[in-house]
């Protein structure tokens, strides 16, 4: 029987790769979709918790529902800067774009 | 089932949503002469917003996840004021160099919107995802100008760290969900008052959420993106972001912790000591070293967050009504510096630091704002910055925070340095270009509000201290 | 068995987030992604939050990485960096895809002809798995977010249609 620490330490595992991902990828779309990868872990909490919590009014749930329109709408406006990018500069790598300088 | 809804606690808010649109539907019958227009509509807009957030009642509605308080008025006064002197500064800019006049006016208004439901929002989800409509319109903004490639490549930078921070603040958000069992701050109080929460789950959601609302604060050690982004985006969008989102991102810190959390304040009271510390030193120190004005700005507005969690630290009625306090005085004062450097920009196409000698000659008016805002910024009489800080200040001593308000006074100095290097190029040093700069009345009466707000604030605070001073009575 | 398949699925999902940001191709990335969101949408069936797992597959899996490989594809990023040895890796990722969903879509068809009985192995509330709930929920409770994310989505339409629109050399 799988309990909510089983899902707490997968979801932990997805968003540290997810992360990891963010720091080393150098293409845009990579890095966003690293993003997704974290957004997606922090959903498997919401929906376990709110299973093993409080299964009666599903807030988990509905949280992540709201997680996953959130995540549509910051890819869909990445995705549009990256092909601007890409149309009017011709670069994708982040390495082009002087990322590091902080 | 009884339907909550009680739409005139809406009414700012459905009349910006609204007004919004028209903006964006208008955009398409105008001919290119009367776009700029536009601006001016969307100023008319927001002051109609702003008299009906005044106008309209108090109280809670939506099963509870909206709320209209003094708090919520405060910032979304705030916020309303930021935007307007951001679209005042805005229009020639837009008029010169951008193509898309209603996209750019609406955004604004609608991320205004975004801020405005996030100082009301009552639970978690609410306030997450009106954060995310304010900061996916910031994305949007900063990008805007599309034949430019520093424009561009900031608004990628801002959406890949904005985006990340997001999802880091999910994750924190969904593990205090997990362990408080539910969304709302006033539950999450109560069942932190109920039951002793400690635990490395507890620590370990505390800090994902202040590092998810860092990235929008700016603040050590989160600040990576803000030079960047400060110095690529178009400068209107530069002051908004400067002021407005810092003010959405400090208004969801204090609703999380002071309202949800502050039972267990001696859990992340030392993190944002830290935070706090850092931002003041690396902000002023780093500051010294910039040649370019709105590089300069951004590290002096990395100082200006430090100097406000302050106060966030004495969690108490104090600490949010200085905390507010300094946001209004901070929002003239920096919005201010921004409209004279766009004002500059317009005329020489320049930001660099050296470029602005022999200001005072060219245009006096402007040399002696500048002056002003960056006076007002460091904190010195008779200027607002003095009482804003003071504030600040006592309300740390108020609790025994000595050693950090000690910090807040000496960096202020260092900021006095590198502010009277901007003044020193301005009057004492001639450049080559000596032609007189004509301030356009626009400008010149938005440059013209900010001085009165700096110096009104400084002299005479007591109307604006009472007008708050009721905002944090509802959080305690 | 219940252990068993959460186990089955948490060590896909994780080699395939690891393949997500290892992997050179673009391509190849985002359908490992969607594999890892496939197996996701496994995990919250098990824990029977079907609705979600819908969601996930149809939503996510679907529409979201569809962007993403229609841009990958737009941008022509295939021909820069997928090499001869990647288009293998290509096509076990294929492979292992058509094996998850075969694998989720055998689990639905056990749980659909169990139901009833006792032999799901987990307890699941009644409510759980109810899409009545979830909308009574969105339209009570949480209505004022529900309509915060019509303005938000609204804001993403016009920034994405503004910033990608093509236009004339003079234009800015």
């Amino acid at each position: 029987m799988a309990t909510l620490e089983h899902y707490l330490i997968l979801s932990a595992i997805l968003f540290c790769i997810g992360v990891f991902g963010l720091l080393s990828r150098r293409n845009a779309v990579g890095i966003l979709m690293s993003i997704e990868l974290m957004f997606n872990s922090a959903n498997i909490n919401f929906v376990a918790f709110s299973k093993f919590i409080n299964p009666d009014i599903l807030t988990g749930q509905i949280f992540s529902v709201f997680v996953i329109a959130i995540a549509a709408a910051e890819a869909a406006v990445g995705l549009a800067i990256v092909v601007l990018l890409y149309r009017n500069f011709d670069i994708v790598n982040i390495d082009k774009i002087n990322f590091m300088k902080w | 089932m009884n339907v909550q809804i009680d739409l005139s606690l809406l009414y700012p808010h459905l009349f910006l949503l609204i007004w919004a649109l028209l903006i964006f539907a208008i955009d398409f019958f105008m001919t290119e002469d009367n776009r700029p227009s536009l601006g001016y509509l969307s100023i008319v807009g927001l002051i109609i917003t702003a008299i009906l957030s005044f106008a309209s009642d108090k109280g809670t509605t939506f099963w509870g996840a909206f709320r209209a308080d003094t708090f919520s008025l405060s910032f979304n006064i705030i916020f309303i004021g930021s935007a307007i002197l951001t679209i005042a500064s805005a229009i020639d800019f837009v008029k010169d160099r951008l193509k898309h006049h209603g996209e750019f006016y609406g955004l604004i208004l609608l991320s205004t919107l975004g801020m405005m439901f996030l100082a009301s929002s009552s639970d978690l989800l609410s306030l997450y995802v009106s954060l995310e409509l304010a900061t996916i319109a910031l994305f949007v903004l900063v990008a805007f100008m599309k034949r430019d490639l520093k424009s561009t490549e900031s608004g990628l930078k801002y959406l890949i760290l904005g985006a990340a921070s997001s999802a880091i603040l999910v994750y924190g958000i969904s593990l205090l969900y997990g362990l408080t069992g539910t969304l709302t701050f006033a539950g999450i109080a109560e069942q932190l008052n109920t039951s002793f929460m400690g635990g490395p789950l507890f620590i370990l959601s505390i800090i994902l959420i202040i590092a998810g609302l860092s990235f929008k604060l700016a603040a050590v050690p989160f600040h990576m993106w803000c030079p960047d982004v400060y110095e690529g985006a178009p400068t209107p969008v530069t002051a908004y972001l400067s002021v407005a989102s810092k003010a959405a991102g400090l208004a969801a810190m204090i609703r999380i912790f002071f309202e949800g959390l502050h039972s267990s304040a001696a859990e992340w009271i030392p993190l944002i000591l830290t935070i706090s510390a850092l931002a003041m030193v690396l902000g002023n120190v780093v500051a010294v070293r910039q040649h370019n004005i709105k590089r300069l700005l951004a590290y002096s507005s990395i100082a200006q967050i430090g100097y406000i969690l302050v106060a966030f630290i004495a969690v108490s009625e104090l600490a949010t009504t200085s905390m507010i306090l300094y946001m209004i005085v901070y929002m003239f004062a920096n919005i201010g510096a921004f409209i004279v450097v766009i004002t500059f920009y317009n005329r020489s196409g320049s930001d660099e630091i050296i470029a602005y000698a022999g200001l005072s000659k060219r245009s006096p008016f402007l040399a002696i704002s500048m002056v002003i805002f960056l006076l007002s910024l460091v904190g010195i009489p008779p200027m607002a910055g003095f009482v804003g800080k003071f504030y600040l200040f006592a309300a740390a001593i108020q609790k025994g925070y000595y050693w950090i308000v000690v910090l807040g006074v000496l960096t202020s100095v260092i900021s006095l340095y590198y502010y009277m290097m901007v003044a020193y190029q301005m009057y004492f040093k001639s450049g080559d270009d000596n032609s007189r700069i004509k301030v356009n009345p626009t400008l010149a009466v938005a440059i013209l509000i900010a001085l009165a707000g700096t110096l009104f604030i400084g002299v005479y605070p007591e109307p604006v201290l009472s007008a708050i001073s009721g905002a944090s009575v509802t959080l305690f | 068995m219940y252990m068993a398949i959460f186990i089955l699925f948490a060590i896909m999902s994780i080699a395939g987030a690891i393949m997500v940001i290892t992997l050179k191709s673009p391509v190849s990335s985002a359908i490992a992604l969607i594999f890892v969101l496939c197996c996701i949408a496994g995990l919250f069936a098990l824990m029977g939050a079907l609705f979600m797992a819908a969601l996930q597959v149809i939503v996510y899996a679907g529409a979201i990485m569809v962007l993403f490989l229609f841009i990958i594809m737009l941008l022509n990023l295939k021909d820069e960096i997928l090499g001869e040895d990647e288009k293998k890796v290509t096509r076990v990722f294929g492979s292992i895809l058509g094996i998850a969903f075969l694998l989720e879509i055998g689990f639905f068809v056990r749980r659909a002809l169990t139901v009833g009985s006792e032999s799901l192995m987990y307890p699941v509330p009644e409510q759980f798995a109810s899409i009545e709930v979830i909308s009574t929920g969105l339209f009570t409770k949480f209505l004022f977010a529900f309509e915060i994310t019509s303005v938000l989505l609204l804001v993403a339409i016009i920034g994405a249609i503004m910033l990608s629109k093509g236009e004339g050399k003079t234009e800015y």
